[in-house]
């Protein structure tokens, strides 16, 4: 212990474990204050990933924000109660009235019909004098709502969606009859305050008064018509707190009413939701970025700490130990990785404003730019993160450097692992960055799933990389020296191989799963359609008018096949005597216990469903009320046969035991309902019945058009929805998200351009070396380049290959276990988007070569 | 045996017994040192002598820690360096020994009084700053405190790390063939310090070099060939020789 203690070992020992940040710092600064040269690459991919990160999650949470302060406006009140398929109760009115200022609208679809017989679905709002509450109603022209909707020669005025005007060929000052009403369309409508309030709208807008709703018949008892009660408190605008008394006061006063109660603060939960879903999946993205960013985080670390070997060496041969060493390169990849997150988390927080100056009057939603401070902390953590994960490695392997290399030139074998504890920690590290991943998204499972599918495709694609230069190895040798010089380059230490399969490979499987996926929604929603799917849904058909119209659709269309069932609107209030608001629902069935569905009654199993638990009632059943439910949703919320489940219809709570459990078929668009229930279970109460219309053939325009017509003087009440139609407006928003997330991919693929430049300009050296001694034997240029060019199509290719695999493996997956359709492989994009990727390689590979080639031998030489 | 001590006493600064030394692997191993017993008294000047792959460079190492003889004794300043695991070694390196190397190897990033700080820095000393701008002075640089590597003369360069080298105070001081780089007049003067450093601090010297009117300076010449001390001059000896 003296000896120890009088070669300083021991006192040393404990000064330096106290300064030991301290010092790291201090040295880690000494050397970056000479610039960034050499962490161009490095930096570049933190940043892309983390500005997709922080980017995303701004514009997200300017969304949220721009959707929460205008509450009031989007809800149309600072409270709202909506019924379907009844209007509220005396005593539900006189409560509502008691509170403050009302107004209500209704809302409903109907077929909207010119006078020479062409017709479509419009979405129909109809509103009181007081409307609205809040905002403005934006026409154009501009008309007071009053003078826009009078009375006038027997036509009501409505303001119309500018689409329909275009889609039926009218003007304003044209007509139209909703029902028995005629309308007479006064004004484009162009601004509509409470607009997303609505949800996804299958028709044009028609604005009407109520008095043109009454009139037009629509109203039928059980006709799908929902009524929504605005209200706007004395004290509005002072504070959100003063809404929650009432709305705690509207359910405990009228518990059964089963109206949906949403307060300013809350106004449109699912839109919330659906952008937090979205939000989450461009976040996914985003991570994927940074993981092939972090391919050239890796090689940057490596490439950096190579140049260094001789002062890292130094250093320990001045008394640094091996941990210093680490620290001391840590800290500093630490600083550089702070520099390259902050830059992205810069450019991120500067989306919002840029999408809001750009896009703000064409995106439906108000757009509150403003700086996220908690979404730009995560994104710059997740670069942090990130670079720690992929630099521990090789910085673990410069605690190894041998000092000896200052005095010999023969370099010991370095060590291909670092040591155990830096292996450990690569590992804590990618866990912590996959769990907080998990954590901050909407869907734990579905990241879960994306984080462990690209950890898989990663590792795999390292496989890749090991196993094709390990057959490179051992190829036979080949008579043409360009071929053996690229065979070569393909396995030699340093060669691009893994970097590239990497990075490319793991950009490529992404943007080729979204590519798949696309290409599949897009035949599933058209392709595919003719063989399975109805033609028509019709809604609103009276119960008491049903035998008419199947004798009517049978008379105009005998080949067709009609399916017709009861449907009333129902929502789960409770289920297994748990309230439905505190029922566990797995993310998947979530959506069947918000807001209202429809529902039915049948004596036989429906079409398009089978029963996998239980039995089905018999067909003279009369008993106690019996509920069929949709297998996946009872798993998702954990209910079994024999529990109670009830549901508020037309205001009044029915109880029905769980009798059965049916495995239904989703994707035939036929009628499919989660609930079905025995018959006489609503026994007495109004309804309407939905029917779908299938042709033989598949229908076509002209049978099409020929129904409708004949349908709208027959029933002038009965909506038909074309199924074709909806289709389109869903494939439609479809297509945009795909964009979207296309657009998001495609930042992994610029990111893996990036790593692709960094790794050829860390094999420059090497390159110019090559070039230059073949150069002095008798090569010339040509061959030289054809060499290099054979190297990247190699390397290309099989990136390419396993990349292309890959992401169609996973589209695959996607579409058959939780899309649960058919996959078939889609050519087209995958082959364009391949193309791409390959020549990305083969010409960025050439350009990055070129300095390389244009060396003159005698200037290099004279340097070796 | 090569028992080359000639005083071996208790203030023996480098004591190695018995040390033998291969390297490389399977067909490609060389043996380096064969059986190596040396002693060298506290404050001696000892020079290596001898051909290009003699062991010379090794034998240096083995004495700093940096390479672990496959058997045999090394003890340096009253420590085996055997019971020090790499830390451990690095840390007694940087208070008991300083080393010049014939490449300078200056850290490129680090002005002149960083380079000379490294060793007083890492050792936690809180003047480190101030104690190198002395060591600095004392090689006759105290107007270059603040140039980088890049913009000193190879003489200068290699004056920084004698500065650096002795910034600590070593009990031993080695130099490997430190004027290698370096033209005629300038290595001289590198030589005139480094032996100023060794004198006046009392620091045992320890110099390898092909040079024999160098190797004359010193207390000792130690012969080596082969991996083998094959035998001894003492100053007089070499410069007859």
């Amino acid at each position: 212990m003296t000896a120890l203690a009088d070669t300083g070992i021991v006192s040393r020992n404990n000064a330096a474990s106290g300064g030991t940040a301290q010092l790291a710092l201090r040295y880690a600064w000494r050397e970056l204050r000479g610039g960034l040269h050499g962490f161009g690459v490095f930096i570049v991919c933190i940043a892309l990933g983390v500005f997709a990160i922080a980017g995303v999650g701004s514009v997200a949470a300017s969304l949220a924000d721009g959707i929460g302060s205008a509450g009031q406006l989007l809800l149309g009140g600072d409270l709202s109660f909506s019924l379907i398929q009844r209007e509220a109760t005396e005593a539900e009115r006189s409560f509502m009235d008691a509170h403050g200022a009302l107004s209500v609208i209704s809302l409903t679809r109907a077929m909207a019909r010119t006078s020479d017989g062409r017709s479509t679905l419009v979405e129909v709002k109809a509103v009181d004098s007081a409307y609205p509450l809040f905002g403005a109603v934006v026409t154009d022209p501009q008309l007071r709502l009053d003078k826009l909707f009078t009375q006038n020669n027997s036509a009501f005025g409505a303001a119309v969606d500018p689409a329909l005007l275009t889609r039926l060929d009218l003007k304003v000052g044209d007509r139209i009859t909703i029902g028995n009403a005629t309308i007479e369309l006064r004004a484009a409508l162009t601004g509509e305050p409470d607009k997303l309030t609505g949800g996804i709208g299958l028709g044009p807008r028609l604005l009407i008064s109520d008095a043109a709703l009454q009139a037009s018949g629509l109203i039928q008892p059980g006709s799908l018509v929902r009524r929504v009660y605005r209200l706007r408190l004395p004290d509005s605008g002072t504070s959100d707190r003063a809404v929650t008394p009432v709305e705690k006061e509207a359910q405990t006063t009228f518990p059964d009413a089963g109206w949906e109660v949403r307060t300013r603060s809350k106004a449109t939960p699912q839109l919330e939701r659906n952008v937090e879903r979205f939000t989450q999946f461009l976040t996914l993205v985003g991570l994927t970025t940074l993981l092939v960013g972090g391919v050239g985080v890796a090689n940057a670390v490596s490439a950096h700490l190579a140049r260094k070997r001789d002062a890292i060496a130094t250093m320990k041969a001045l008394g640094a130990t091996g941990g210093s060493v680490f620290a001391i390169y840590c800290a500093q990849m630490l600083l550089v990785a702070l520099f390259g997150a902050v830059i992205g988390a810069a450019l991120g927080a500067l989306l919002p404003y840029i999408v809001s100056w750009a896009f703000g009057a064409i995106i439906p939603f108000p757009v509150a730019p403003s700086l996220h401070p908690g979404v730009l902390v995560l994104s710059v953590f997740y670069g942090l993160l990130t670079a720690l994960a992929f630099a521990l490695w090789p910085l673990g392997r410069a605690h190894d450097i041998s000092v000896s290399m200052l005095f010999r030139d023969q370099i010991a074998a370095e060590r291909h692992w670092p040591r155990k504890h830096y292996v450990l920690a690569t590992v804590v590290i990618a866990a912590i960055l996959a769990a907080v991943a998990v954590q901050t998204t909407y869907d734990h499972r579905i990241a879960a799933i994306f984080i462990a599918a690209a950890v898989g495709v990663f590792v795999l694609l390292r496989l890749v990389a090991i196993l094709t230069m390990w057959v490179a190895r051992r190829l036979p040798r080949q008579g043409s020296t360009i071929l053996r010089l690229a065979i070569a380059n393909i396995h030699r230490p340093g060669s691009l191989t893994p970097t590239v399969i990497l990075s490319l490979g793991l950009g490529l499987a992404l943007l080729m799963t979204v590519i798949e996926i696309d290409g599949n929604l897009n035949r599933e929603f058209t392709a595919a359609l003719p063989e399975k799917a109805p033609s028509f849904f019709f809604l609103d058909i009276p119960a008491t008018d049903a035998s008419r119209f199947d004798v009517f659709v049978h008379d105009r269309a005998p080949a067709s096949m009609l399916d017709r069932v009861p449907m009333l609107r129902g929502r789960i209030v409770a289920a297994n005597g748990i309230r439905a608001e505190d029922l566990k629902a797995a993310p998947g069935s979530r959506w069947v216990l918000q807001g209202d569905r429809g529902i039915t009654f049948s004596s036989m199993v429906p079409a398009g469903s089978r029963i996998v638990a239980g039995n089905w009632w018999g067909p003279d059943y009369s008993g106690e009320p019996l509920v069929s439910l949709e297998s996946k949703t009872a798993e998702d919320l954990n209910l079994k046969i024999g529990e109670p489940i009830t549901v508020n219809v037309l205001g009044r709570n029915v109880n029905a035991k769980i009798a059965n459990l049916r495995a239904v078929d989703w994707e035939n668009l036929g009628i499919n309902f989660v609930l079905v229930f025995s018959p006489g279970t609503f026994s007495g109460a109004p309804h309407s019945d939905i029917a779908t219309l299938t042709f033989a053939d598949g229908g076509n325009n002209a049978e099409e058009t020929a129904i409708i017509k004949a349908l709208g003087d027959a029933f002038p009440n009965v909506t038909a929805v074309r199924v074709k139609d909806t289709l389109d407006t869903l494939d439609g928003i479809i297509n945009k998200l795909v964009l979207a997330l296309g657009g998001a991919s495609s930042i992994t693929l610029i990111a893996a351009a990036f790593v692709l430049g960094g790794a050829l300009a860390a094999s420059q050296r090497f390159r110019i070396y090559d070039a230059v001694v073949l150069k002095t034997y008798g090569a010339t240029r040509a061959r030289l380049l054809a060499a290099y060019a054979l190297e990247y199509l190699f390397i290309g290719l099989i990136s390419v290959v396993f990349g292309v695999a890959m992401g169609s493996i996973a589209a695959a997956l996607i579409v058959t276990r939780v899309m649960e359709f058919p996959f078939t492989w889609v050519a087209g994009q995958a082959g364009a988007a391949a193309f791409t990727a390959l020549a990305v390689t083969v010409v960025f590979g050439l350009a990055g070569t070129f300095t390389a080639l244009g060396r003159k031998p005698a200037e290099v030489l004279r340097n070796l | 045996m090569n028992d080359i001590s000639i005083h071996p006493s208790a203030g023996d600064i480098v004591a190695l017994r018995g040390v033998d030394l291969s390297l490389g692997r399977g067909a490609a191993r060389v043996h380096i040192l064969r059986q190596i017993d040396l002693n060298i008294g506290r404050g001696e000047a000892v020079a290596l002598l001898g051909p290009s792959g003699s062991g010379k460079s090794t034998l240096l190492m083995v004495m700093t820690g940096l390479e672990r003889p496959d058997t045999g004794t090394v003890m340096v300043a009253g420590q085996d360096l055997r019971i020090l695991d790499e830390d451990s070694l690095a840390r007694f390196r940087g208070k008991n020994v300083g080393i010049v190397f014939q490449a300078f190897h200056l850290i490129p990033t680090m002005t002149a009084l960083e380079n000379v700080a490294v060793p007083l820095e890492f050792a936690g000393e809180r003047d480190a700053l101030a104690r190198a701008e002395q060591e600095l002075a004392a090689v006759g640089l105290a107007k270059r405190l603040h140039h980088y590597p890049a913009e000193l003369s190879g003489g200068e360069q290699q004056r920084v790390a004698l500065a650096r080298a002795l910034a600590p105070n070593p009990a031993i001081l080695v130099a490997d063939e430190p004027t290698g780089n370096l033209d005629e007049a300038t290595g001289h003067e590198i030589i005139e310090l480094l032996f100023r450093g060794h004198r006046e601090r009392g620091t045992t010297l320890v110099l390898v070099t092909h040079d024999t009117d160098l190797a004359a300076r010193c207390d000792r010449v130690l012969h080596l060939h082969s991996g083998q001390i094959d035998r001894q001059t003492s100053s007089v000896e070499a410069i007859a020789r």
